[in-house]
């Protein structure tokens, strides 16, 4: 009796996690790629004929992250490939947050509402400064 | 259908006057070129019953770009019918493609193949990592090692160590969405649908295509049958504000 609640608890927990697993796969990568921000990879690097290859590397990247995080699997790198790890991480992360902003039309509103019309591109610069510095201080900060 | 009826309507007036050759021309959005002479050929596909004319309008030259370098124009499509007009008055011209035409005109570049190699490498390391941090963050932000644990303890009763059922099937699930959601693995594609990046691809050029479009014509750089390549018609601004 004891080994067959067991059992199903196990087969529970399995059916949980596997459902959340799926959606959670679903959700992420469809705010990933609806937002774009692979295509804008392909497009500005004129290599949109690997599109494939790309997607398999936001596949791979979601499921070895993933088993990383959750198997806390340690990763002997060092510091200079955690560099690394870091600088490529932080180029997709502030690719999304801009192309989060696009889609969401804050900058076609904003620009209309206080009538900008030059001078958008020190605009872009100083956004991108000050979300650099933003980071800086969070982390040397220790938020 | 409509096609039928109107060449019916037509036969009879066929045999008093002369019989009138439809050229009908399609071509795409986008179209790029590597010659400087650019032929009408060059950017759009044309069927017409009479060869001869078919051949030598194929051969008409619409552009002559002077400058090297990467270089675009829009060309209304107005533009080469009149092209075509000017040398055959005679000649029907319908359009069955866009309205619109982007030429790009990019040197062919010969050392391009490694660069295009790095590139290509430098999204996919973005990506890969990208995606990495990505899913970790999701699962940073949510607490799923601590959600975890309390389903574990819901459901069981103790106190879970870390590596549970629920872990490992929670990462098979992660894979199975993932993969279904990109409808493939490699070559390997799971249905005949594009997958939602190639989609995804198409989407944002057809914006960038869009725009190109409508700042030029809104700036009265299209080449157009009325602008004359002076600029500066001001139909262009009053269509939307």
């Amino acid at each position: 009796m004891w080994i067959v609640t067991a059992w199903a608890e196990q087969i529970l927990l399995a059916v949980i996690g596997l459902s959340g697993g799926v959606a959670v796969a679903a959700g992420l990568f469809a705010f990933i790629v609806e937002l774009g921000v692979v295509a804008d990879f392909a497009d500005r690097t004129h290599t949109a004929e690997h599109i494939m290859f790309y997607e398999d590397c936001v596949a791979l990247g979601g499921i070895l992250g993933n088993l990383v995080y959750v198997f806390r699997i340690s990763l002997p790198l060092g510091t200079p490939l955690l560099a690394v790890i870091g600088l490529f991480s932080g180029i997709f992360a502030g690719c999304w947050a801009m192309a989060l902003a696009e889609i969401l039309n804050v900058f076609p509103v904003f620009m209309r509402r206080i009538k900008i019309v030059r001078y958008v591109s020190v605009f872009v610069v100083s956004m991108a400064l000050g979300k650099g510095l933003g980071a800086l201080l969070f982390f040397g900060q220790r938020w | 259908m409509p096609d039928k009826t109107a060449g019916q309507k037509k036969a009879p007036s066929d045999t008093q006057i002369r019989r009138q050759d439809i050229l009908y021309i399609k071509g795409d959005r986008d179209v790029e070129v590597s010659k400087k002479s650019v032929t009408l050929n060059d950017i759009l596909t044309m069927e017409c019953s009479d060869r001869q004319i078919l051949n030598s309008i194929k051969k008409m030259r619409l552009l002559q770009i002077k400058k090297g370098g990467q270089q675009r124009y829009v060309v209304s499509v107005l533009k080469i019918i009149s092209l075509i007009h000017e040398r055959y008055p005679d000649v029907i011209v319908q359009n069955l493609g866009e309205s619109d035409i982007i030429i790009t005109y990019e040197e062919q570049k010969q050392s391009g193949k490694f660069l295009h190699i790095a590139k290509a490498t430098f999204v996919a390391v973005v990506t890969f990592f990208g995606a990495a941090f990505s899913i970790m963050a999701f699962n940073n932000d949510v607490d799923v090692t601590r959600l975890f644990g309390q389903i574990y303890e819901l459901v069981t009763g103790q106190e879970t160590n870390g590596f549970t059922v629920l872990e490992i099937s929670y990462s098979i699930g992660i894979t199975i969405g993932i993969l279904v959601f990109f409808n493939h693995f490699g070559k390997k594609r799971f249905t005949v649908d594009p997958t939602p990046m190639e989609v995804q691809m198409r989407l944002y050029e057809n914006d960038i295509q869009t725009t190109l479009i409508e700042d030029s014509a809104r700036k009265g750089e299209e080449i157009d049958v009325d602008s004359n390549g002076m600029g500066g018609t001001d139909t262009s601004g009053s269509d939307r504000t």
